[in-house]
């Protein structure tokens, strides 16, 4: 069973948790620590302050697993965990995050959806994205950490923050064109 | 520690919490009646906001409120600082709680919070339609009016039959020389005064038993009479001893087939 285990989906592996193998909780850790780790590190730079936040993450999910329903995908069920967590840490530093309320959440928006072109950019992106990262709002950064580095689509990215799909389209956009404008800025681009 | 150490470090120790027992998975039912509790609370919400927008609908037909507008610009002023805002009030911060609760299903939070807040009040709104259609509250009232509501009496009492200087509602008991006296919900009898001032429509024309809205100062038990209009709502507002009802034709035929 052990052998079989690095073959199987994170979905196939959280069943076996849940029937009672919690040993196979251990695969999760190792397929999803350093994603987390690079994912916290985006918003804390205390490397104690990441593996407390990282331990948390790894605890409630573990604690929660029953919850998960093994016919969705298991990484944005996982990154909501970590959210939630991340909130909570940044809540106590008293961080600005995200504000208790937003009119693009609250109004219609135009849904830009994935396309080949914004697939074709991404490399060059993410390299631009990490040298502007820190200069931008907390609610135009999750999403664009979450679309660029740890590849979740609009639909999972939306399930994660619990935001309306168009809106993590509008704030992709927005958070691409303040990066944009701060490269521009700094004569800093890569084509 | 490097990085391959500090990783091991992590798994291990979660592992051995695990294996201590130290933590433990929750088990799938308490996932189910936290969904099923939040439904039931949701819906239970939904139902007392229905409640409370249809009763505000009630409240202010019930003490005439709701007719001041058509008296003008002084009515419709009188309208807004009278209007029952604790339940307005209420009713909103309710639809947010609604609104909040709901928000944990994928299906409501993919789409922008105008669109749930929207059908929320969308069905609030038709639901408390229907039931102003019927005498639900009506009920209600007369039963909290006898004392026998014991819960939600106090509600019908103060906010169901409130008292206003300016604008009173009830059914006309008798016509005198200067104009009429009128019962109110309360049981309260008041002299109406139509004179020079009063505004009336050209064919109105008041008798007995017709429930109208009078809009004047109260001084004592008198009043002024400024506007006064009939009110035809089917709001049952006085117990049917006072506001004998026909038959309906197909029982008054039967009864004259019997006495035949």
């Amino acid at each position: 069973m052990e052998e079989d285990i690095p073959q199987k989906k994170d979905e196939e592996i959280v069943k076996l948790v849940q029937s009672g193998e919690t040993e196979a909780f251990g695969n999760l850790i190792n397929r999803y620590e350093d994603k987390i780790k690079r994912y916290a590190r985006k918003f804390l730079s205390d490397s104690e302050d990441i593996n407390d936040v990282l331990q948390d993450i790894f605890i409630k999910a573990y604690k929660n697993i029953q919850s998960f329903d093994i016919k969705r995908r298991f990484s944005p069920w996982f990154y909501r965990i970590a959210h939630n967590e991340l909130i909570n840490n940044l809540k106590k530093k008293n961080a600005k995050t995200l504000p208790l309320f937003d009119l693009d959440v609250f109004l219609p928006q135009y849904s830009h959806k994935d396309n080949l072109e914004q697939q074709i950019d991404q490399k060059g992106t993410q390299k631009n994205i990490n040298n502007c990262l820190d200069k931008l709002e907390f609610k135009y950064r999750e999403p664009i950490i979450l679309y660029y580095f740890e590849n979740l689509n609009y639909k999972e990215i939306a399930d994660v923050i619990q935001i309306p799909v168009s809106t993590v389209g509008v704030r992709i956009k927005r958070a691409k064109n303040i990066m944009k404008s701060i490269l521009n800025k700094t004569g800093y681009i890569h084509e | 520690m490097n990085n391959q150490e500090e990783k091991n470090s992590i798994k291990d120790k979660i592992l051995n919490k695990i294996k201590s027992g130290e933590i433990k998975t929750k088990p799938k039912l308490y996932f189910i009646l936290k969904t099923v509790l939040v439904v039931l609370g949701s819906l239970v919400v939904g139902i007392f906001i229905l409640f409370l927008i249809s009763f505000i609908s009630f409240a202010l037909r019930a003490s005439g409120l709701w007719f001041l507008p058509n008296f003008g610009f002084h009515g419709f002023g009188i309208f807004l600082g009278s209007l029952p805002w604790v339940l307005i009030i209420t009713a909103i911060l309710l639809i947010i709680v609604l609104e909040i609760a709901v928000k944990r299903f994928a299906f409501i939070y993919r789409k922008p919070v105008l669109y749930s807040l929207l059908a929320i009040v969308l069905i609030v709104f038709f639901g408390s339609l229907i039931i102003d259609q019927t005498p639900f509250h009506s009920k209600l009232f007369l039963k909290a009016r006898e004392g026998k509501l014991p819960l939600a009496g106090p509600m019908y009492r103060d906010f169901g039959m409130p008292e206003f200087r300016n604008v009173h509602r009830g059914v006309v008991l008798e016509i005198t020389e200067n104009g009429f006296i009128m019962e109110t919900p309360r049981s309260q009898k008041l002299t109406i005064i139509i004179d020079s001032n009063t505004k009336l429509a050209p064919d109105f024309e008041i008798k007995e038993d017709d429930e109208i809205v009078v809009f004047g100062e109260r001084v004592n038990d008198a009043i002024n009479a400024l506007n006064v209009r009939k009110v035809n709502d089917n709001l049952e507002l006085f117990p049917s001893s006072r506001r004998p009802k026909p038959l309906p034709p197909h029982i008054l035929n039967q009864s004259k087939e019997n006495l035949k």
